[in-house]
């Protein structure tokens, strides 16, 4: 069919924030009634070009031409006014204001006298949102409604606000299947009225179901565009990563020795059942001393999540961890780190470093009730214990007396492990331990990794650099929309067999362990993952 | 991302009410003050109240009559007064007021009524129309504000109730909108103090002031009188510090202690409220002075501040009468009758020092 | 790296910045005292010194309890409820004697401090709101006890209110020993570096297990005490109760101390030395004032100056 002229297209899209090159030479073109995957990890460029469509940031060159006008917009409501709305993640909407009011904003129906008409409002609005499979009543504050029902009025605000292009990020990162279900149905329905959206999800299963062509990108380039029905599963997750299929496992690239022997059959680490509303469903992972196991999937497929339900960071709804036959209170940091337990967190600048604090206070932080007696602190022993870590790990500082927040990235991390080696812990959860840091660094935390294993620490390492939890790893669990899918050992620790678990393909001429059943490419995708899930954990 | 914590907002709230008030009844019930031991004395009877003098009308002043006002006469015996108080009666002068009205209808044998309105102004209002549905035959207000009272006054005047105000003035009408207004003259309490002050120190020499509040009319008043007076009478005494000590003991302390450290030279203090000249006294006993040292005159005429005479420390204090239940209902009585009476009607203020604080303490309001 | 290289020169208006920061409230008190020895008639003199120490003690005893709570990035507006709720307390409980009514005294205050700590460490109310809440209600409280100002006789109250060491009052005592004390809680125990850690970044401390709501409990708790010991102090000086005006903008007063002294709202840094050159400073500044019998408008205009200067001061460090 001759597709009809191009409502959007955008043609050598760049933008540079200082120290990124976050979007380089990007070309996207939509028609009307198309839905497009846009898909990426991690940095990959997704935010800033959604940004960039909506006026939030100004590109440094390239053309945005939309209904065969080169446009700028200088702001998300321009955008809005021209006809591209945006849901996001997150409701932006006002939380006091009613679900009419809401729904209204920027574009309320006046009486003849200019005042505002509730009674048009009120019943137009219930009108749209019974479109969209909502039935509240309208004069509710907004906050009196569920995560999924503000979703579907920032949904309806949206379309109706006569879009033509529709951008939806993550939209149904905090749906129900249910609720999901009736955002098909709108969007197929925007798509029958000729309106194009942009679907930006990780949940395979949902683009399949609902998207006509796809882009991925990955580090700021997009690396392939077409319809999403020529690409399989598989080939879809290798583009997304980066890595051919078949692709000869390259050795030596990190500096893992790569094996490690489990001394002892007995786990240190059990997690059983681990659930957390709209994030984790049922997931099991097992952990020996001296093992490392990877925690391998997708951006969003509950990999963070499982590490902080299982560090107490996470109150879990249901499930238990058990770390050296004791098991733990859940949603307690504290007890669990008595136990033993230490979390290298994701996002270090946040979660991790302390910043105005030194290097010296950094370490001590965890320990310091154990360098103490009666509540006063030995400087004497904090002195030895630091001392010992800066060396062993190799911290690069000034002083002991520098301020953390002003240590390159590398040495940031190492001072976060200095702080949880200097608990002694039991079993080490290290999340993007290497993400955001100097080629030397890493080398050099790969390797005391290593070292840690070897020692007997238990390690569960989560990482989206497929070398390094490949070739770091003993064994790989896969996680895919916030369950377990699959686990890897021995040979069977690849990329190749690695991206067909994520994609959900049975590897070719082997038998994944515990491949959970799960392929069946259902549109419903969360009630076929939720069996699984249901199934995985069982194991 | 998630709220790493989790928390029991359903529990803690309950607790922390019910702690606190399990705190307040404690405390409340078992509490034993210095003053229980030897309790007496201490309630705030107005039983030497009975004097009390006009010091106005002048003669010529302009005058009100129940022809003019509108109304029927009637017999204040056994007729229903309503009482609306501005303030809670938590400081020496609203106490002694309120009982003072009572005290007289009381005596009087008049059904009184009375309201609070807390210091809230909206509440003011609906109190006085409550004891308007009451019943109320006549109306005594110590009003909050000066302004905003026309619903009141209109229904005042639907029902022909006459309504006299006390310590401050309305904005409205006279014998139209209400029938008199008593009060105190704050210009007047500082030219009496200013003679007090004058023949301590001979009128010469250097004094200081210790300001009420800013913007406060008794402050600027009081000043007023004190300054435009020493002006006149004494020009050898010199006003060389004026600092405000907020109408606070601990400020008025505050501030004495400065002045002595830079002005040790200083002969007298007029402080424009007792417990800022109580404060003076407490600066004055810590900087190892002794009493008559340093001249202080005050105004109120609270007891404490009486007894800073008799004890030496005070030289004299000028009263802020607030005793106005006699004259209030002598005026509603004349006014009932059918007599004549006046629109503007100044209460006489005492004065207190050496010669009768001793006599004349049990009279000082507590 | 590069953010190192950055890093390494900073401009000349950074380092002045800094400077300022660090030692602009020393500075400010030195350049006080230089002027008022230089115009100020009788300024130089021992009983001069004493009575500026006296009057400043209750404030620098509260600013202690307000740093460690703007050490944790909270604020406690009630401190000025609490000192009233004190001096009510006291004149409540008297007849028992000194040394029982100040442990009621202390009851009370805990429960204060207790009450915004669990708001804020347990509900998760905003400090601000939380103090805000019992700001109101503790006043209240205060004047439900005690609805008027009581003269207090007892000799032990007054000898603490009046009375010294060597010359040395007993009000100074207290504020340098509790100064003393709360240096070295920030510097030398586990509690002070937990409650830094908190402050500078609350995720990462929760993250690294340290007893996050036991921490911010026991700040409130602390400040509330602290604020208790000032209303005593500032009763038994005073010889009366008064609840009504006792501790009034008090929270101001001590916010103002520890933000010109060069602790950040931000939290993450107590600066005890500077939160107690800063109570000085106000107090020589008002002083000053007083002593040339300047208008009382001036002194606020004066404080303003102030403030704005440390603000200004405080920004280099804000933007890191």
């Amino acid at each position: 069919m001759a597709p009809p002229a191009e409502v959007l297209a955008v043609r050598g899209l760049s933008k540079t924030f200082p120290g990124v090159r976050a979007l380089d030479d990007v070309d996207l073109t939509l028609h009307p009634g198309e839905v497009h995957a846009l898909i990426g990890e991690n940095g990959a460029g997704k935010s800033t070009l959604i940004k960039l469509l909506t006026g939030v940031h100004r590109p440094d060159a390239g053309d945005i031409v939309f209904q065969g006008r080169a446009v700028s917009f200088a702001t998300p409501l321009e955008a809005q006014k021209a006809g591209i709305s945006t849901i996001y993640q997150e409701v932006n909407l006002i939380p006091l204001l009613s679900v009419a009011r809401n729904l209204f904003l920027g574009r309320e129906p006046r009486t003849r006298f200019g005042l505002l008409d509730f009674a048009r409002m009120h019943e137009e609005a219930g009108e749209t949102l019974r479109a969209h499979g909502v039935r509240v009543d309208v004069r509710l504050p907004l906050r009196a409604l569920g995560v999924g029902a503000q979703q579907m009025v920032a949904l309806a605000r949206a379309v109706a606000t006569e879009a033509r292009v529709v951008i939806m990020d993550e939209p149904t990162s905090s749906l129900e299947p249910r609720e999901v279900e009736t955002l098909f149905s709108v969007i197929r329905r925007l798509r029958d009225d000729g309106i194009a959206v942009v679907y930006v999800s990780h949940r395979l299963d949902e683009l399949y179901a609902v998207c006509d062509t796809v882009t991925v990108l990955r580090d700021g380039r997009r690396v392939h565009h077409g319809r999403l029905a020529d690409l399989d599963r598989l080939s879809l997750v290798s583009t997304m990563l980066g890595r051919e299929l078949g692709e000869v496992r390259k050795e030596g690239l990190t500096k893992f020795t790569g094996d490690h022997h489990a001394s002892g059959t007995r786990p240190v680490l059990e997690a059983r059942d681990l659930t957390v509303p709209h994030r984790l469903r049922g997931v099991s992972v097992t952990v020996r001393p001296g093992e490392v196991v990877g925690l391998g999937g997708l951006l969003g497929s509950g990999r963070t999540e499982t590490a902080k339900a299982i560090s107490g960071a996470l109150a879990t709804s249901s499930g238990r961890v058990v770390v050296a036959g004791v098991p733990l209170r859940g949603g307690s940091t504290p007890a669990a780190i008595r136990a033993g337990v230490s979390l290298l967190p994701e996002d270090r600048k946040s979660e991790g470093i302390v910043p105005g604090l030194s290097v010296r206070e950094n370490i001590a932080l965890a320990v310091l009730p154990r360098l103490s007696r009666f509540g006063l602190v030995s400087e004497a022993r904090v002195d030895r214990v630091v001392d010992t870590f800066i060396e062993r790990l190799r911290i690069k500082a000034s002083s002991p007396h520098q301020k953390v927040g002003e240590l390159s990235g590398g040495n940031q991390q190492k001072v976060l492990l200095a702080r949880w080696l200097a608990m002694n812990p039991k079993v080490l959860l290290l999340d993007e331990p290497t993400r955001g840091i100097d080629v030397g660094a890493k080398a050099e935390v790969q390797k005391l990794v290593d070292e840690l294993a070897e020692d007997g620490l238990a390690v569960l390492l989560i990482s989206s650099d497929l070398e390094e939890l490949i070739e770091g790893s003993d064994r790989v669990v896969v996680l895919k929309d916030g369950a377990v899918v699959g686990e890897l050992a021995g040979d069977e620790v690849t990329e190749d067999t690695l991206m067909r678990t994520i994609a959900g393909h049975a590897p070719a001429g082997r038998t994944a362990v515990r491949p959970a059943g799960h392929t069946a490419v259902a549109p419903a995708g969360h009630t076929a993952g939720a069996t699984a899930a249901e199934e995985a954990g069982d194991g | 991302m998630q709220r790493t914590t989790h928390r029991s907002p359903l529990l803690a709230r309950p607790v922390i009410v019910a702690m606190a008030a399990a705190v307040a009844l404690t405390a409340t019930s078992c509490a034993k003050s210095e003053d229980d031991a030897s309790a007496g004395g201490k309630s705030p009877s107005a039983a030497a109240d009975a004097g009390q003098k006009v010091a106005s009308p002048k003669p010529g002043g302009k005058t009100c009559t129940i022809d003019a006002y509108g109304g029927e006469k009637l017999d204040l015996e056994g007729a229903t007064v309503g009482f609306s108080q501005s303030e809670k009666e938590a400081n020496p002068f609203r106490i002694a007021e309120t009982q003072s009205i009572k005290d007289e209808a009381a005596k009087r044998g008049v059904k009184l009524l009375t309201a609070n309105a807390q210091s809230q102004f909206s509440k003011q209002i609906s109190d006085v129309q409550d004891l308007l549905a009451k019943g109320a035959d006549l109306l005594v207000i110590a009003p909050l504000n000066s302004d905003g009272w026309d619903p009141v006054l209109q229904a005042a005047a639907a029902k022909k109730v006459p309504i006299v105000t006390i310590d401050r003035k309305i904005n409205a009408t006279a014998c139209e909108d209400y029938v008199s207004f008593i009060a105190s003259d704050f210009v007047e309490q500082g030219r009496r103090a200013a003679d007090l002050m004058i023949e301590a120190t001979g009128g010469k020499g250097e004094v200081a002031i210790l300001l009420g509040a800013a913007g406060n009319n008794v402050t600027t008043e009081r000043t007023k009188g004190f300054k435009d007076r020493v002006a006149e009478k004494a020009p050898g005494l010199k006003v060389v510090f004026e600092q405000t000590g907020d109408f606070a003991r601990e400020k008025g302390q505050q501030v004495t202690e400065q002045l002595i450290q830079s002005k040790p030279g200083i002969k007298g203090i007029y402080a424009e409220n007792d417990e800022m000249g109580l404060g003076a006294v407490a600066a004055l006993k810590g900087a190892g002075k002794k009493a008559g040292d340093v001249e202080i005159v005050t105004v109120d005429g609270t007891r404490n501040a009486v007894q800073g005479i008799v004890d030496g420390w005070i030289t004299g204090v000028v009263e802020s009468n607030p005793r106005f239940g006699p004259l209030a209902f002598e005026t509603l009585d004349a006014f009932t009758q059918g007599k004549e009476v006046a629109q503007d009607i100044i209460i006489e203020d005492g004065a207190y020092d050496a010669s009768n604080a001793e006599r004349d303490l049990g009279r000082a309001y507590h | 790296m590069a953010e190192a290289a950055l890093r390494t020169a900073p401009p000349d208006r950074t380092r002045v910045l800094q400077w300022l920061q660090t030692y602009g409230v020393y500075a400010g008190v030195a350049l006080l005292l230089v002027v008022n020895i230089a115009v100020t008639p009788y300024f130089l003199s021992a009983e001069n010194f004493r009575t500026q120490a006296v009057q400043v003690a209750p404030v620098i005893i509260v600013a202690i309890g307000m740093a460690l709570v703007i050490g944790t990035e909270g604020i406690d507006l009630s401190v000025g409820a609490v000192m009233a709720l004190a001096a009510s307390v006291t004149a409540l409980y008297l007849g028992y004697g000194l040394l029982p009514a100040l442990l009621v005294v202390a009851v009370f205050a805990a429960a204060i401090g207790l009450a915004n700590g669990a708001l804020v460490a347990l509900v998760g109310v905003q400090p601000i709101v939380a103090t805000l809440a019992l700001m109101v209600g503790g006043r209240g409280l205060a004047l439900v006890l005690l609805p008027q100002l009581e003269d207090l006789r007892n000799p032990g109250l007054a000898s603490l209110g009046s009375g010294a060491v060597l010359g040395v009052p007993y009000l100074i005592l207290v504020a340098g020993v509790l100064a003393l004390l709360a240096a070295f809680v920030v510097r030398r125990t586990t509690f002070g570096r937990q409650l830094l850690a908190i402050g500078d970044s609350r995720p990462a401390a929760q993250l690294a297990g340290l007893p996050v709501r036991r921490v911010l409990i026991i700040v409130y708790v602390l400040c509330a005490l602290l604020a208790a010991v000032a209303g005593v102090l500032a009763t038994a000086r005073l010889q009366a109760s008064d609840p009504t005006s006792l501790g009034n903008l008090m929270e101001l007063s001590a916010i103002t101390a520890v933000v010109v002294g060069g602790t950040p709202l931000t939290g993450g840094r107590v600066n005890i030395a500077g939160t107690v050159a800063g109570a000085v400073l106000i107090q020589l500044l008002t002083a000053t004032l007083i002593k040339h019998d300047l208008p009382p408008s001036w002194t606020q205009i004066a404080q303003a100056i102030v403030i704005v200067c440390a603000v200004y001061a405080a920004r280099g460090r804000g933007k890191r």
